[in-house]
């Protein structure tokens, strides 16, 4: 049977094959050859494709050169959310490659944030953990670590580091025996439908009465949709990392194992594949 | 204030509000612990910080708490 810590391994390692094309109206010097790459789940855009723009750049003038974006199927890719989350919500039922489009002018104000260098994922990056921290322990633990150990999260992300990343993080998964878990779970859950971008809201890992909460319980409450009931057919996948976890999954085990490095689960609604 | 307004929409009413300049950058706070991205709903915000029917910001014009 598969240790605990092997799944936080797994999550850590886990990788998207993508295919990026330069998007046809882009004036080039000569023709651009696509460029592939192995995109890191728990990663951010941003952080990960210099390569990318490296590549591309050198058969652009640099005069047509603006900050790159990236776009699925003419959908913008928002670097600001989790690379995993962005397959799982847009491309999870095409074939691999995931192929992304390359852009370096037109810039779309209103769907993405702009991105002028690593400093700005980083306050993003340890803004959520910050935020997921305030949730599950009123952000004690992470106000009680020093500067140099919040760096040592943003470095261990930045550098592919696991056991960096995870022997400051450990910190920010631990709770006393008494509360039996975090105060709340920090979640978000995405879906591809509809206006607003995510649901996030308080919801406790136990019961007033003791009782475990599961997946399934944060489904009821928050999407009851992806809840099929008994004979119904099944019309959505509730996906984390790109699986479906059993609706029986205890939510403070899915917070401990399955959360990005943010400490955010992540969670996306998709449709079910038609075949 | 409706829920769907973002803090990008909160911080730059309150730039327009202190006659900021155009490269001024406004910082908004939570819990005086974090700062939410700019597209971030402050309906969201309230429903997971709020407290006594109210959310509470603090703003600065510099990295305070982040």
């Amino acid at each position: 049977m598969a240790d605990d810590k092997d799944v936080l391994r797994d999550v850590w390692y886990g990788r998207i094959p993508a295919c990026f094309t330069l998007h046809q109206d882009q004036v080039t010097e000569r023709e651009a050859e696509p460029y592939y790459l192995l995109l890191p789940r728990v990663s951010y855009l941003t952080l990960v494709t210099d390569k990318v723009k490296k590549h591309f750049l050198k058969v652009m003038r640099a005069e047509d050169v603006e900050e790159m974006w990236l776009e699925y199927e003419g959908t913008p890719l928002k670097w600001h959310y989790p690379i995993g989350v962005l397959f799982d919500l847009h491309a999870s039922s095409s074939i691999l490659p995931w192929n992304i489009t390359v852009h370096f002018k037109d810039f779309p104000e209103r769907d993405l944030l702009h991105c002028s260098s690593n400093s700005v994922i980083e306050a993003h990056f340890m803004s959520g953990i910050k935020e997921a921290d305030a949730l599950k322990h009123k952000s004690q633990v992470v106000n009680d670590m020093q500067k140099k150990d919040h760096k040592q999260l943003w470095m261990g992300l930045q550098n592919d580091k696991f056991d960096q990343f995870w022997a400051m993080n450990r910190k920010l998964m631990e709770y006393s025996t008494e509360d039996g878990g975090f105060r709340y779970i920090p979640f978000r859950i995405y879906q591809t439908t509809g206006e607003r971008p995510f649901i996030q809201k308080l919801f406790r890992p136990l019961s007033a009465d003791g009782a475990v909460h599961t997946l399934g319980d944060l489904l009821r409450e928050m999407y009851p949709a992806a809840v099929t009931h008994e004979g119904a057919e099944k019309r959505l996948q509730v996906v984390i990392h790109g699986i479906e976890p059993l609706l029986e999954t205890p939510l403070q085990w899915l917070s401990e194992h399955l959360s990005h490095p943010d400490n955010f689960l992540h969670i996306c609604i998709i449709p079910v594949p038609s075949d | 204030m409706e829920r769907g307004r973002t803090v990008q929409s909160l911080s730059q009413f309150i730039g327009r509000f202190l006659k900021f300049d155009a490269n001024e950058h406004l910082f908004i706070y939570v819990n005086q612990s974090f700062a939410p991205s700019p597209d971030q709903e402050v309906g969201v915000l309230f429903d997971c910080f709020g407290s006594d029917g109210k959310l509470i910001l603090h703003y600065c014009k510099s990295q305070a708490w982040g």
